[in-house]
């Protein structure tokens, strides 16, 4: 009896701590649900005048005139979308390439040095690239690789457009470049990382067929872990869709969309960086704002899209 | 047995000695010619500084089930992987010696690797099967290296998994992923990959290990099947398995080939102490 008494007792003791533990890890939990819900109120309640003034033509207007107040929000949409999508197709194969490499390739002694250097490439913080986008590489892109450009894909029918016009040096493939090389440490070290979880006996299966390590990569690592390669994609594009600093500084800050990539243009995160200090009248930050909103719902629809995706694949498999 | 003193009398040496005992002990299997399918010089094997194989010598025969059976790290795997030189994906593993594969060294430095591990298959411990259907998990071989029509692709993938004993419970579900299947479906979809790009040799690395007893019973049927058109090498610790399951058997220990000879006389008149300690379950 004695021992069921003292039992009870840190029972009951430790009944209390505990649900003080789980009220508060659920506080915590709900906090980040809180905060969410904070923002996009914040966002809507802010870009609600000018939506209300302009209406659905905000998205689809270019004009940008702080001095007449009318504002149309859709060269920095599609420069955000379009310096992204330069990004990524820079990004993705060069990030695939290093995890191949550093996964199935690279010599046991070499590996670390190079797994380091990538993680410290992450590490630069985005001013550094813009800096150095402006300085060094901007110059570089005017006279050595658009006027290359120019040259031979700008004399193409159809893709011709893409690549025509004087070779400024800045400009939206300038940035998307610059984007591409920031994106790479964070794809490339999430590739790295899901290619090891790979089990060697499944690889060495592949081998054992006679497949060449590209064939045992393609068809086997890679699907085996399309979730991870995914995720490490859409933390890379997250990124670059809200990637400011470095973009502001070899965009070109330009509120009007040429077809050509070597023009300058603008992005959301870009304009907003730029012009919030200019922003004095209300309907001029509500632009901004909206701007901000247009920005938040983009990356919604690209996680959303990515969820989705991944469902999909999951299902034609039947895993 | 009236003939356990001619057994005995041959000793072991293999290749040469057991054909005339083959003849005695089992009349069936001397009946069948032998030609040897494998032949393994004086071979040696490397993890970096450490020697996992010493001075093996062994003939494998064609269309005969060959069992390595020895205690766990005794190198009876790492023989199996210098087969079709599965050891080269990592540093610092090296073979030293001759293995020659209907007459031809495997070890030699003008051997292609793929076409190598193309003609010999190979089934793991776990069973492997890859993150795709059940069609594609047996395509996927024959595509490397066949350019098929869709009809002569059916066919062949309908045959392997017919060949593999598998065909009657996954012919519905042939778009399905193989990673559906039980164990012991997922082993015989592995073995039904290898035998789909026609190999002359099959690779078995403890196939059963992971399976109930029913899944092996079926795998061990499957084995006896196979042996017809292929020369078969399994790795177990299993010595019913051994037993039931291979013609020949090597026992091995610490890296050396301690005894070679048929399966029967391995597990009723070994020639040597050792072998008759750990087949009766005395060690390992």
């Amino acid at each position: 009896m004695a021992d069921f008494a003292l039992t009870r007792r840190f029972a009951g003791r430790s009944s209390i701590a505990d649900a003080a533990f789980k009220a508060s890890t659920w506080c915590f939990a709900v906090l980040v649900l809180v905060l969410l819900g904070a923002v996009i109120i914040a966002l809507i309640d802010g870009a609600l005048m000018a939506l209300e003034r302009f209406g659905p033509s905000f998205v689809i207007t270019e004009t940008w005139n702080p001095v007449r107040e009318t504002f149309g929000g859709r060269a920095p949409m599609l420069g955000t979308l379009i310096t992204s999508a330069i990004a990524m197709l820079f990004g993705i194969p060069i990030s695939f390439g290093i995890a191949v490499f550093l996964t199935q390739l690279c010599p046991v002694w070499a590996r670390r040095p190079l797994g380091v250097g990538i993680e410290l490439l992450a590490g630069i913080p985005s001013i550094i690239y813009g800096i150095w986008g402006l300085f060094v590489l901007a110059p570089y892109m005017q006279a050595h690789v658009q006027p290359l450009l120019i040259d031979t894909l700008g004399a193409l029918p159809l893709i011709g457009p893409l690549f025509a016009g004087p070779p400024l040096g800045i400009g939206m493939l300038t940035a998307g470049f610059i984007l591409g090389i920031m994106v790479l440490p964070f794809i490339a070290s999430i590739m790295r990382d899901v290619f090891d979880t790979v089990p060697s006996m499944l690889k060495e299966s592949a081998y054992g067929l006679g497949a060449t390590t590209w064939e045992v990569v393609w068809n086997v690592v890679l699907p085996y872990t399309r979730v991870g390669v995914v995720g490490g994609i859409m933390l890379g594009l997250g990124r670059a869709l809200g990637e400011t600093m470095a973009v502001t500084f070899v965009i070109g800050n330009a509120h009007h969309l040429s077809v050509s990539l070597l023009a300058p243009g603008t992005t959301i995160s870009a304009a907003l960086a730029n012009e919030f200090t200019e922003a004095v009248e209300d309907i001029y930050q509500s632009s901004l704002i909206a701007l901000g909103l247009i920005l938040f719902v983009i990356t919604l629809i690209v996680l959303s899209a990515a969820k989705y995706m991944l469902i999909r694949l999951q299902s034609r498999t039947g895993t | 047995m009236a003939d356990s003193a001619a057994t005995r009398g041959a000793a072991f040496v293999p290749v040469r000695a057991t054909s005339t005992v083959a003849a005695v002990a089992n009349p069936a299997v001397a009946a069948a010619a032998r030609q040897v399918k494998i032949e393994i010089k004086d071979l040696n094997f490397f993890y970096d500084k450490f020697q996992a194989l010493k001075h093996i010598s062994l003939s494998l025969f064609d269309r005969k089930v060959t069992a390595f059976v020895g205690p766990s790290g005794c190198g009876k795997s790492t023989l199996l992987r210098v087969l079709n030189r599965m050891y080269e994906l990592y540093p610092k593993q090296r073979a030293v010696g001759e293995v020659l594969v209907d007459g031809a060294n495997i070890l030699g430095p003008g051997q292609d690797l793929n076409m190598l591990r193309a003609k010999i298959g190979m089934v793991f411990q776990k069973p492997t099967p890859f993150p795709m259907s059940i069609y594609d998990n047996i395509a996927f071989g024959i595509r490397l290296y066949e350019p098929l029509s869709q009809s002569e692709m059916d066919e062949r993938v309908q045959s392997a998994l017919e060949r593999a004993a598998l065909w009657g419970e996954v012919k519905d579900k042939l778009g399905q992923n193989g990673l559906g299947l039980s164990g012991g479906q997922q082993q015989r979809l592995c073995i039904a990959r290898a035998i789909a790009v026609k190999p002359t040799i099959l690779l078995l690395d403890e196939p059963c290990s992971a399976l109930d007893p029913i899944s092996t019973q079926k795998i061990e049927e499957l084995i006896t099947e196979l042996k017809t058109e292929y020369t078969i090498v399994i790795v177990t610790h299993n010595m019913q398995q051994a037993a039931r399951a291979s013609d020949y058997t090597a026992f091995m220990y610490l890296g050396e080939l301690i005894e070679f000879n048929l399966t029967s006389v391995i597990f009723t008149r070994p020639e040597k102490k050792q072998t008759e300690d750990y087949v009766t379950g005395r060690f390992g």
